[in-house]
């Protein structure tokens, strides 16, 4: 699987992240290092324990890492449970959470396969 | 990889998520040292130990512990944020979060997610930018020093021609220069009845070399005469300081010029006496300009410490007695106390014959400092920066811990190099509820401490306490040594300290 292959399999936009970043071995680089950034796991974890101010900075993270790497799918849903926390909507970012969940889960599969070929 | 790196600027990034720091660091890594910080606290306790030594900091909006504006506001209270600009990096974009960093001294707003030759090219610019404000206030320093002492040295050479035909050394200008200087300074410090800046006060400095130059037209055989002068010989004698006014007024060409007029002020009020009975126009308290009473009391305690044909120098401590019990003529009480509290720096001055030094680099700085564009803290930082590295060679020698709390916001920072027996993080935030420490004092200490703190002042802001703590599961006995920090509105603002393990309690 190549790099733009791996992009397109998880909704992101290589085309964007490669005007941005520039280098396609550093781009690489931060893709396969994505999957040790904690600030999903911490989200979901602040969520069960209703700490929501603490979710809310994972979630600000998280929408941040995947903006930056133009992971496009897993920054919109990022995005919008941010925006429902830094709202203080709850039950909203709750009923958000699986999609978040689903896209998170797709693109660390897309991630994991693209990095056992590398 | 090569020597030259250690010249390379450093920059500091600030972000809670590592793969964003990363991203940061490889695009900038090639030209820059990178230190990293995850949150705006760390951020601080770097920049308190590298302050100028950071040519950039990239600081993101949203992290725990302390946030970028919160980092921001302490840049901006320690003074940090004129020196080391500041470049925000914020998904963040809307105009209200973005108009708040700019008011808080930033210098670029990058928006995520950012591009990588965007925010190569920015943080150049805005190195750039400020090594060439630095390198400005640099050159402006030189030129305004070389321009200075030309001046200087033209006005000195005039004022010696009337002191050589005085047979004197030449000394008596100089003095009377550094004494209404060092005079001027004390006054603006214990009272603002008189509105004298710093460059007023060269202003009064320099004028003070011309205040005798009305001697020029005294006949030599009057002049130079030993023995007391008769009733007549006096008159004429007395006629100096009008003679030299007069001799300013009729240089048609500077009338309007600063220097000019305070020279003509300290020319013709030199003599006048506080009570009123001077020469040559007897104004009295208040009418007599303060250039002209500054000077009138540095040329009596010049006179007084010097050898005249017809008398001895008196030491400084008689010269000092014989003004101050009014002997020498009536001053203003202010100026007395001046005069009485500035005793060492006028002696020091006194046994100053450098002409090098009576012009110092200092004062072209001092005198810098005072445009706004120029305020620039960095001389002053850099001092700050030798005394640390010196106090980091001598402290690291100890196992004491060295620690400062700062109350606004609450935190205390612990010198890495000495950190002691804590084995702690750099800086601890809200202190009173950090487990660790309350595991190892006890609240009753906490709060006798707190009471100690409480009764120190600005006067007296030493304390010592001492209390039991817990190392390594043992009871020791701890002296900690205090002294409270306060700002200029007099309100405590911290405190700086070291405590002392003492030993294990048998």
């Amino acid at each position: 699987m190549t790099l733009k292959e791996c992009y397109n399999a998880l909704g992101g936009d290589y085309n964007d992240v490669m005007s941005r970043l520039m280098m396609e071995k550093l781009v690489q680089k931060f893709v396969m290092k994505f999957l040790s950034d904690a600030s999903y796991k911490n989200l979901i974890s602040d969520m069960n324990e209703k700490k929501y101010d603490e979710a809310f900075r994972e979630a600000h993270t998280l929408k941040g890492v995947s903006q930056n790497l133009s992971f496009t799918k897993l920054y919109l849903s990022s995005e919008a449970v941010t925006e429902a926390l830094r709202a203080g909507d709850y039950d909203k970012a709750y009923s958000l959470l699986p999609q978040l969940e689903a896209d998170y889960e797709q693109t660390v599969s897309v991630i994991n396969e693209f990095s056992s070929g590398v | 990889m090569s020597l030259f790196n250690i010249d390379r600027p450093k920059v500091l990034i600030v972000d809670d998520s590592e793969t964003n720091r990363d991203i940061l660091s490889e695009i900038l890594g090639d030209e820059y040292d990178i230190i990293e910080a995850v949150n705006g606290a760390e951020a601080i306790a770097v920049l308190q130990k590298e302050s100028v030594n950071i040519s950039l900091v990239l600081l993101d909006i949203v992290m725990p512990v302390m946030d970028g504006y919160e980092v921001l506001s302490v840049m901006n209270d320690k003074h940090w944020i004129n020196d080391v600009p500041v470049i925000m990096i914020s998904s963040d974009n809307s105009i209200s979060s973005m108009r708040r960093a700019y008011e808080l001294g930033i210098t670029e707003f990058i928006s995520r997610p950012f591009d990588a030759l965007i925010v190569r090219h920015r943080a150049v610019n805005t190195i750039m930018l400020y090594a060439k404000q630095k390198k400005l206030v640099g050159m402006v320093t030189d030129q305004m020093y070389e321009k200075e002492k030309d001046s200087h040295m033209m006005i000195n050479i005039l004022s010696h021609i009337v002191e050589f035909r005085n047979g004197e050394s030449g000394m008596h200008v100089l003095h009377v220069r550094q004494y209404t200087e060092v005079l001027l300074r004390q006054l603006v410090q214990i009272t603002d009845m008189y509105d004298i800046s710093e460059s007023h006060i060269s202003l009064i400095g320099k004028a003070s070399a011309l205040h005798d130059i009305g001697k020029i037209s005294v006949p030599d055989h009057i002049l130079n005469k030993p023995g007391r002068f008769t009733p007549e010989e006096f008159e004429i004698m007395k006629s100096h300081s009008m003679a030299g006014a007069t001799m300013l007024r009729e240089i048609k060409a500077y009338q309007n010029e600063p220097l000019v007029k305070v020279a003509y002020e300290i020319c013709r009020w030199h003599h006048e006496r506080y009570d009123g009975k001077g020469y040559p126009d007897g104004l009295k308290g208040e009418e007599i300009p303060i250039s002209a009473q500054v000077v009138a009391l540095a040329d009596v305690y010049d006179a007084l410490t010097s050898e005249r044909i017809y008398k001895k120098a008196f030491p400084h401590e008689k010269a000092i007695e014989m003004i101050v019990n009014g002997e020498c003529g009536m001053f203003n009480p202010l100026l007395i106390q001046c005069l009485e509290k500035s005793q060492e720096a006028i002696y020091k001055a006194s046994h100053d014959d450098d002409i090098d030094e009576v012009m110092d680099r200092d004062a072209v700085a001092r005198n810098i400092m005072q445009y706004a564009e120029l305020s620039s803290s960095e001389e002053i930082l850099r001092l700050l920066d030798f005394e640390r590295m010196k106090n980091k060679f001598f402290s690291g020698l100890s196992k004491d811990i060295h620690f400062e709390y700062t109350i606004s916001p609450p935190m205390v920072t612990i010198d890495p190099n000495n950190s002691g027996f804590l084995y702690e993080k750099a800086v601890i935030m809200n202190p009173l509820e950090n487990e660790k420490l309350k595991s190892i004092i006890s609240p009753e200490d906490v709060s006798g401490f707190l009471e100690r703190l409480g009764e120190t002042s600005k006067e007296s802001p030493d304390m010592e306490y001492r209390c039991k703590t817990v190392l390594d599961c043992e009871p020791h006995n701890m002296q900690i040594y205090c002294r409270s920090v306060w700002n200029s509105s007099g309100e405590l603002t911290g405190v700086i300290g070291k405590a002392v393990d003492l030993g294990y309690i048998q």
